[in-house]
């Protein structure tokens, strides 16, 4: 094994970590909700909430770094440049995160100065980690990049994948650099920080996490290079078509031009339209494959990848992109159910499905399947379910009694929180929560004893 | 747009865009089976996606911008899993051909 293979082991064991703590940081957020004086005077709702988003956003980073790391010796055929550095940041960024995680815990805020900026916290919801942290993950990116970039140079070699990859790093590392700015205005400061925000997620992550599904696909499938690439050729031009213009759905309301609303609607109602080929695409595949593959999870989590991100992003965006919609519909749960579907569909499966495939590797397991994760599959995606339909339930509460029918004064803002719809929607929401702690336990410990356990018939053998 | 307007709209647009994914489902599972290339099953989800389109069109508030962006992509939403699905049976056969 390479040793940036080895890494890519502990970048993804620490994604799956990173994860658990964003269940925890996030069922404690949906405590709130239900019991709002809960922990009151001791950790307040926007540090849950702060730990809930920004290990999601982390944990999926890690989870695609160590997808690639993973992949990049088989796709150049030798060991990454600059693995080294690559060694010590890993162990930087997590002490790197360890330590944001005890400030925002311990400390929690501090004044409007300059050393809060740097030593607690930005105040910029996703990039709430002060500064010097948020350079050490600048410094990770750019070594990540060398890696990447320094591999290929060496190899003297570039697939359609890796060309592909190494464009989208110019983006992903440059849209980051927009966390630092402190700017005063707050219609410029939110009009770049949408940059960071939407075209990290919908255009950057989009073309990155399908460049590890293609690379994934060529391993668990056996499909050709040359067909996973047409198709990473095709996705990529439909995404970036459609997702960098649909960054105008955020700006219907925050002071910019009125064109946006033309602009951001149109692009934004247009991004169904390759989430369902991606759909098509998943069903030919799993069809031609009969569903079965040598590692059932991995095939399994392919499969909720497409499915998840077209009702997440697709079906649940739809509903509330068009402008006269979103008026009333924006900054509500019904946006926060859009969101935790969508990025469940669109990255957090795929991640999941990747791990099962590393792991498939580098315990020599000739087939992944059995019952356990299953069981962690269902309770998942039945918890993800639960959770954005309780938020849906919620959310149009909030969009009727607060916006539409109270005019969002005040007086309807209580009336909203306090609504019968929005509160039951919230229960729920906190009930299939632990339903999805309880999938990512079983999730954990199919994936720690995945190859360790002996089937039933090898153990009664065994036992005689 | 009234309260209730909004709720309808919202809903409806929502649910216009699932059908359109029911119908690409069933599309890909028809032809998988073997049904030719426009089976039954997938055509009559694809009719209560137009009906949507058409409720949506008739009686919502939206602007008539909107609408025609509604009925423009209840088009594309019809021919994209035909031709995903040509292509990837092209792709495919190509390759094992090739």
């Amino acid at each position: 094994m390479y040793r940036s293979q080895q890494l890519a082991l502990k970048y993804l064991t620490a994604a799956i970590a990173l994860f658990g703590v964003m269940i925890i940081a996030g069922l404690l957020s949906a405590c709130y909700y239900v019991h709002p004086d809960l922990l009151f005077g001791i950790l307040h709702f926007n540090i849950a909430k702060i730990l809930h988003i920004d290990t999601m956003i982390i944990w999926l980073l890690m989870g695609f770094m160590g997808a690639i790391y993973w992949f990049l010796p088989g796709e150049f055929g030798r060991e990454l440049a600059g693995i080294k550095a690559a060694e010590i940041l890993f162990y930087v960024f997590c002490v790197a995160v360890a330590v944001v995680a005890v400030v925002f815990i311990f400390v929690q805020y501090g004044g409007s100065d300059e050393a809060a900026l740097w030593l607690i916290n930005q105040g910029r919801k996703y990039v709430e980690a002060p500064r010097w942290a948020a350079i050490s993950v600048v410094v990770v990116m750019a070594v990540f990049a060398y890696n990447v970039l320094g591999t290929a140079y060496a190899a003297r070699k570039i697939t359609g994948v890796t060309a592909v990859l190494m464009v989208d790093l110019i983006p992903l590392l440059a849209l980051y650099l927009i966390a630092f700015p402190a700017i005063s205005n707050m219609s410029v400061d939110l009009f770049w920080w949408w940059w960071l925000v939407h075209l990290w997620v919908e255009a950057t992550w989009e073309v990155l996490i399908g460049c590890i599904m293609a690379l994934t696909l060529m391993q668990l499938l056996g499909t050709s290079r040359r067909i996973v690439e047409t198709w990473l050729y095709i996705e990529v031009a439909l995404v970036l078509g459609t997702g960098i213009l649909g960054l105008g759905h955020h700006y219907f309301w925050i002071g910019t031009p009125s064109y946006w609303l033309a602009i951001g609607g149109f692009f934004s109602a247009l991004e169904p339209l390759p989430l369902l080929g991606m759909v098509v695409h998943a069903i030919y595949d799993a069809g031609t494959h009969r569903m079965k593959t040598t590692n059932q999870p991995a095939f399994y989590w392919m499969l909720a990848e497409a499915f998840g991100n077209f009702l997440g992003a697709g079906v649940w965006g739809f509903m509330i992109t068009l402008p006269q919609i979103n008026l009333y519909a924006h900054g509500t749960q019904w946006t926060v159910s859009h969101g935790h579907f969508a990025f469940w569909g669109a990255y957090a499966c795929g991640v999941l499905s990747v791990v099962y495939l590393v792991l498939q590797k580098t315990r020599g397991l000739t087939h992944v399947d059995g019952a356990l994760w299953k069981w962690s599959f269902a309770a998942l995606n039945l918890g993800i379910v639960g959770m954005v339909g309780g938020l849906l339930v919620s959310g149009v509460a909030q969009a009727f009694v607060e916006r539409a029918i109270g005019g969002s004064t005040h007086a309807a803002f209580i009336a909203g929180q306090e609504n019968q719809w929005f509160v039951e929607g919230m229960v729920t929401r906190l009930v299939f929560g632990f339903v999805f702690a309880a999938g990512y336990v079983v999730l954990v410990w199919d994936m720690v004893t995945l190859g360790k356990r002996l089937p039933v018939p090898a153990k009664l053998q065994a036992a005689e | 747009m009234t309260a209730l307007n909004l709720m309808v709209t919202a809903l409806s647009l929502g649910l216009y865009v699932a059908l359109a994914g029911s119908y690409g489902l069933s599309y890909a599972i028809a032809r998988l089976r073997g049904g030719g290339n426009l089976p039954r099953g997938p055509l009559i989800i694809y009719g209560l996606h137009g009906a949507t389109a058409i409720f949506i069109v008739v009686w919502t508030p939206l602007q008539i911008g909107w609408k025609g962006l509604i009925v423009a992509s209840s088009i594309a939403f019809l021919v994209l899993p035909p031709i995903t699905w040509r292509f990837l049976e092209y792709t495919h056969e190509t390759e094992v051909s090739g």
